[in-house]
Parts: C-alpha cells; structure tokens; sequence
C-alpha cells in the first residue's frame, strides 16, 4: 500500500456531516448517492484518474463475499469511504478502500427471499427494502434501525426487490411480482418518520379514467414497478417505469391498451398526482416490462434546447420524449432483429405487424422475451454525446395459454425462450440520442448471451460494462475499442459503479456472490506495523 | 478479528436458520401458557440434570450446544418421552401434551425473546433502560441512544432471553463483536478513542462515541490500545435488583424491528 503524506493529516471521516439532498444533486465523483449515481440515471461520473490511457493497468483491489448469495443485483452506494451493499433481506456496509465489513443487517423475519438492486442514502440514514415489502431506515455509520414500515403485502402477491429512490424529505419504493397478478404502485414514505406520504398505482381501479382500456383482469393488471426512478428536480417530478400487463402472453381477456403497463409515469413529487404518461408497448403480450432506465438530458433538440427522456425499450426501440409534457418525438430500432412492429407513428404508437401474437404451438417474434435491453443501466456521457446501451440480438418462440388465469399462482398465460439454435449476441452499442444513429459497437462473443450487467461512463473517457462470461470490460468512450477486461468467474446480473477514497479512484461491481473492486496497479509498500497494546 | 466475528455471527445467525427449518411448528411452541407449565415440567424433573434454565449439568447444556447441531422439535418430543437408552437419560413420564409443554420451555431458551415470555414489567424497564440503568448511553433503539454499544432495535426479534440476561450481568461472556474498546495514536500525533467495528493487519474502522467512522490505513497508526473485554459496565449484578433486571429484560424482550405478529392461540390448556 502506497502512503500518501497527506492521510497522515486527512483522515476518512465518514461519519461526520449529512448525504444532503444537493450532494445528490451535484452527481457523481467520489461518492455514488443513488443506484444510478445521480438523479437523471446518466451513470457518468466525473472522475478521471482511470483513463484511456491507464485503464489497462487496472487490477482487483479487493472482493468481499456475501454468503448464501445467488445473481446479486446489488448496486453499490458509496459515501465517504463507505459502500453500502444489499442481497436478499440484508444491508453491509463495507470500507470502500478494502471490502472490510464494517457491519451488517440482516432481517431475519422476513418473510420472503427475494433479489435486491440496494440501498439509498440521505441524511443520517441507509435505506432498502425487504423480500416482503418493509422499507428499512438504518443509521449509515453504526446500522442501528431507525424505523421500519411495511408498505405491502406478500399475500397479494407482491415482493419487493427495488433500490428505493430518496429525495429531498422522501423515500419511493416500488413492488414487484407482475408476473403473477397483482395491482403495481409507488409509494412514497417520509424519510424522518416512515409514514406514507402518497401512493399511486400503475393501473387504475375499476371506473377510474384508462380502466376503459382493460377487460375482465384489471384488478390484477401487474404494472409492476421494480426497478427505481429518476427525478427532475426543477419539474418536480419523478420518471418511473411500469411493468408488464398480465397475463404476460395471452391477452384475450385483456383488450384494450391495458393502461398504464409497460409505459412510463411522470408524477408529481409532491403527491405522486400523474402529470402525463407514455406507452411504449400498448395491450403487450410478450413481457416487454417497461422496467430500463428513464435517462434525463437536456440537448439541443431539433434546433432549440429541450428537457428530454431517454429510453431504450425491452420492445427493441429507443425512444426520446420531451420530459416536461410527454410528448413523443423520436423513436428509432435499437436492434435489428425486430420484427413485431414496422416502425412507431407520429403519437408514438407501434405499428404492428399482423401473426405476431404468442400462439399455442409457439410463434417466433424478435426481440426476445429479455428485450432488446431490459434493467442494466445505460450510461450517457456528457462529452461523448453518446449513449451507451447493452443490446441483445434475439428472437423467441413465444407461447400461449389459454387456461383460466390464476392470479397469485406464477401463471403467465405462455411462456418464450429461444429455440437453441437461435441463441442471440449482445453488443454494447453507442447511440447518438439526437438522431437515433449508431455510432460504435461492442460486441460480446459468447456462447450464452445472458448479460445482465449494465454500463457506467466516467470523464477519464472510458466505459464499463459486463459481459455474460463475468469478464469487467473497459473500451473508449468514443470508439468502444477494447483497453482491459478481468474475469470475475460467474455470471454478472448487477452494473458497474466507480467512486474515489483518499484519492484513489476504483470501480466496483456485484458479481453473483460478491462485490469486486478495481483500482490502477500500485507495488506493495513495506508498511511498519503499529504497536498493539492489549489492556 | 474477522474469525471472531464470524465466530460470534455464528451465535446469533443459526438461530434463523433453525427457524426456517423447523415446519410444522407445534402450536405450543411459543405458547406463553404452555412455556410457563413447560418450566414447572422442566423444574421438577429436568432441571436436576440440565439445569434450571438449561445450562447444563450432568446432562448437556441445552442452550449452547443447539447452535451447531440444532435440534428441532419433533426431535426434543422423540427423545423426551422414550430418553436415551443407555445415555443416563431417563424416559419422562409425561403425557403428550405435557411433553410439548417442556419442549415448548426448552425452545424458548434459544428462540428470540420475544417468542417467550419474560417476566417484569417492560414499562418500568423502559424507564430504567433510559433512566437509572444508564444503558442508552451506549445503546440505541429507533435512533435514539448513544452510538458506541449495539443497537438493540432488533434485540428481542434476535436473542433469546437467557442470553440477553447473560448479555446484561456477564458482558465479557457475551462477546464483544465490532464493539471493542478502541484507541489510537496516529503517527500524525492525533488521537482517536472508540470502538473497533472491525479490525484487521491492515486496516481499521473505528467509531467514536458521536458515531462518526473513522476508516484507517495500519499504516497511518503509531499505537493501538485494545481493551480485551466489553467496555460495558460489570456491575449490573449489583447496580439492578432482581425485580428491575427483569424488567430491563421485559423491555428489552420486546424489541423488534417489526411489529410482533400476535400468536395463533394454541391447542389444549
């Protein structure tokens, strides 16, 4: 370990001061304050002592193993030298510089086991969620349990999985379970005190404006709403994706558009009202959850400056709205194995090719059931102009069932997979947002094509991403040529974060049973040991 | 350190695992009644033996020994009522429900406290925990408190009651994970003093008493002071009374993180 002179007067105190709303505000650097590191979902942080020029030099710093875990989906938050970590019921946090464990809680009451995509901060406190729905406010520096609230129920067949979003005074939590049947909402709970604030649920109740859209299923419509949100802190409003409509692939008993599954939600932070919605993938029946991130920029648009919202659908196309009104400018195929629409119209509607509806003896519709993309986080970088999406070429045969649903019983009405001779490839692709146009791939040879893991993009011009083979990969930003890879040895179902301690900066990731973290290659130092007295 | 932890994680950890593996669950397992009638049970023809609450004697220690070998209660009620040919275990002449009854008293030596009934009064042991009793200078619960010792939010949902009794009149035999007095002096000539939430050859993270966390390089420190044992006091044997230490237990007893779900009522009695 290399000392630094300055350590010797500066010391990490990473307990002193608040994770402020503005902090958040300010974007990534040396710390990462929400999953997304920053409140748009760019994932581009401002660091930069890794470069083009350096990265090939990264090594392991550390890796820190949490038993019992299986496809962590933890993404790290990292404040003051601590890094906060979730699997399934439990929270660590972890010394940044070394993955030592600082301490842990573990609900052991929980009544179900379910994945984690981590924790939120702000103020004094670490917040996530438990298998069954509690929200958990810990104390960030001694985990010392602050309040818990329960917001759901396991027996409408929900569970929890969602990395809470916190702003300002308030914590949004999200449920999952659409597969299953069951009514999706956001809640929105008070930071100091656990209280609900507001809630509002992805598909309206019977007689409500859009229930005209569904049939006989609405009470359990799904719109889950697992993944977090972004927010805009000017508009005060919050992006959050629904998820799909249920039965996943037999839409008889459904018709109509199905609002508001697969779409996405503008909601007023204040009390959770819907200022507009969009939807992507109207009446779906091949599982094209909504759930990849709403990124927000703010480009030169069409020859004037525009608040826009970036999304790259599971349905295999990139869409960009204008985040204050919701109103559909541009949507162009982000793969080209797509073949359930021809293109999207003017108001930002599929045009549907006819027969590509699940049938019973299986019906081959490109993308695949996984989507074009699906949650790993894309990243947009600032410099670049680019925007950095995991894509999978694939089609599926999908099937269907016409048998009596059966909410809360993981009936889907069909299933999907492909045939084994059909196995897609994933790229990492950039786009420019402004027209659509692709400017680079990456693409991952593998023989698998089951990534999961997303990307992150950093000032010193280098992007990061997984690759379904657990390899870490760095290319350049702007022509996606290769600088370094590391092989962490299992599957990868979590995004890459990048953050700095004393100066240093690093780059983690969950793989299935652990958190890695990289740094640039430093020799051992002959370090004198301090003296030891026990008393 | 890390082995201590990992040793004293063991204490608590199997005890969740024990729970997940244990179904069906016979009603009077965490039955308040049947507990109370199982102790009576267990006084008068257990307890020579295994010791009036558990701890061993001629027969094994049934609080301690069930964290690496756990035994479930279908288990216990097997060897209970037929004994242990050739062991010096007699069979108990018990009827069944009687049987489930001790077995019930048994399972709540090493289930959470709040699953058993604690006797006192955990109002008055409110007011001792934050008053007389001094603990919530060290302790927090629901973000009130001090910073230096466990938060006992969780405790009762956590640690079964003969254990939190231990915790309170015998500190150093309950361990001291991540909460080891700690001092340093950095070769910069600055001091630090807290606990040691985790410490290794290379690295500490130290906590203050204000909670701040302080994450050290060994290679900024000049000396470290370790206190062997807990820093809590070891006086509570003499400090509390009997009828105040069972109260500080009631309130302790009852604290979960999460609501405690009321108990379906049991069979018989």
């Amino acid at each position: 370990m290399i000392r630094h002179p300055l350590l010797l007067v500066f010391l990490s105190v990473a307990g002193l001061g608040q994770v402020r709303y503005e902090d958040i505000l300010r974007g990534p650097a040396e710390n990462w304050l929400t999953y997304a590191g920053d409140f748009q979902a760019q994932r581009h942080s401002a660091l930069k002592q890794i470069t083009t020029a350096n990265a090939g030099s990264l090594v392991p710093k550390w890796v820190h193993h949490i038993p019992k875990a299986n496809g962590l989906r933890t993404n790290p938050i990292v404040y003051n030298g601590v890094m906060y970590v979730t699997a399934s019921n439990e929270l660590r946090a972890l010394d940044a510089r070394t993955g030592t464990l600082i301490w842990q809680y573990k609900d052991t009451r929980s009544k179900k086991e379910a994945v984690n995509r981590g924790a939120a901060i702000l103020g004094d406190r670490v917040f996530f969620v438990t298998g069954d729905i509690h929200l958990v406010a810990l104390d960030r520096r001694t985990g010392g349990v602050i309040w818990e609230k329960q917001y759901g129920k396991v027996e409408d067949g929900l569970y929890a999985s969602s990395a809470p979003l916190a702003l300002k005074d308030q914590v949004l939590v999200g449920v999952a379970g659409g597969d299953t049947g069951m009514r999706g909402y956001i809640t929105s709970i008070s930071a100091s005190t656990g209280e609900e604030l507001w809630r509002t649920y992805t598909i309206p109740a019977k007689g409500e404006p859009g229930s005209e859209t569904w049939g006989k299923l609405i009470e359990y419509g799904g719109g889950a709403t697992w993944l977090s949100g972004t927010y805009d802190p000017e508009l005060n409003l919050v992006y959050w994706t629904a998820g799909n409509a249920w039965p996943d692939f037999f839409g008889r008993d459904r018709e109509g558009d199905n609002l508001y599954s697969s779409s996405l939600l503008a909601l007023d932070a204040a009390n959770g009202k819907m200022k507009w919605y969009f939807q992507f993938t109207p009446h779906d029946t091949h599982d094209w959850d909504a759930q990849a991130w709403p990124v927000l920029v703010d480009l030169p648009y069409r020859g004037k400056m525009r608040k826009l919202v970036l999304h790259a659908n599971r349905n295999g196309f990139l869409y960009v709205l204008d985040r204050v009104t919701g109103e559909y400018l541009n949507a162009t195929p982000l793969v080209e194995k797509l073949d359930w629409a021809s293109g999207i119209d003017a108001k930002g509607r599929p045009i549907l090719v006819p027969g590509k509806d699940p049938t019973a003896t299986g019906n081959r519709v490109c993308p695949s059931v996984r989507g074009a993309t699906n949650w790993m986080s894309p990243s947009f970088d600032p410099v670049t102009g680019l925007f950095y999406v995991m894509t999978l070429e694939q089609c599926d045969v999908y099937t269907s069932s016409s048998l009596d649903p059966e909410p809360k019983k993981n009936f889907s009405g069909g299933g999907a997979g492909p045939k084994p001779a059909d196995i897609g490839e994933f790229f990492l692709r950039a786009y420019d947002p402004k027209t659509g146009a692709k400017k680079w791939e990456y693409p991952v040879v593998t023989p698998t094509a089951d990534a999961w893991a997303g990307t992150v993009s950093t000032a010193g011009g280098v992007v990061f991403f997984g690759d379904d083979q657990g390899q870490l990969v760095a290319v350049d930003a702007r022509n996606g040529e290769h600088l370094w890879h590391f092989g962490m040895g299992e599957g990868l179902t979590a995004s890459p974060i990048t953050d700095a301690v004393d100066g240093k900066q690093y780059v983690a990731i969950a793989s299935a049973t652990a958190i890695f973290s990289f740094g640039l290659f430093e020799p051992a130092a002959r370090e004198p040991a301090p003296k030891i007295k026990l008393q | 350190m890390y082995r201590i932890a990992v040793l004293l994680l063991g204490l608590v950890l199997p005890l969740a695992a024990q729970h997940e593996n244990e179904k069906p669950k016979h009603p009077f397992v965490g039955d308040p009644a049947a507990i109370e009638a199982g102790r009576a049970l267990f006084a008068g023809g257990c307890a020579a033996c295994h010791g009036a609450e558990g701890q061993g004697g001629r027969g094994p220690n049934l609080r301690e020994r069930i964290y690496w070998h756990p035994v479930d209660e279908e288990t216990l009620y097997r060897v209970i009522q037929k004994g242990v040919p050739g062991g010096g275990m007699p069979a108990a002449q018990l009827s069944e429900d009687q049987t489930w009854q001790v077995v019930a008293f048994v399972r709540s030596l090493t289930a959470p406290a709040i699953e058993s009934p604690a006797p006192g009064n955990p109002l008055a042991g409110e007011a001792l925990f934050w008053g007389k009793g001094g603990c919530g200078e060290c302790h927090s619960i629901r973000g009130r408190g001090g910073k230096l010792g466990p938060d006992l939010t969780n405790v009762g949902a956590t640690r079964p009651l003969p254990q939190l009794r231990q915790d309170i009149l015998d500190p150093d035999a309950s361990g001291v994970n991540g909460y080891k007095s700690v001092s340093v002096v950095l070769r910069s000539g600055a001091t630090l003093a807290g606990v040691a939430r985790n410490r290794t050859n290379y690295s500490l993270e130290l906590q203050e008493a204000n909670g701040s966390l302080h994450l050290l390089s060994m290679s900024e420190i000049q000396e470290i002071k370790l206190s062997k044992g807990s820093p809590m006091p070891k006086d509570y044997a003499q400090r509390l009374n009997k009828v105040e230490l069972d109260d500080i237990l009631a309130y302790l007893s009852r604290q979960s993180a999460r609501p405690i779900e009321p108990k379906k009522e049991a069979r018989g009695n």
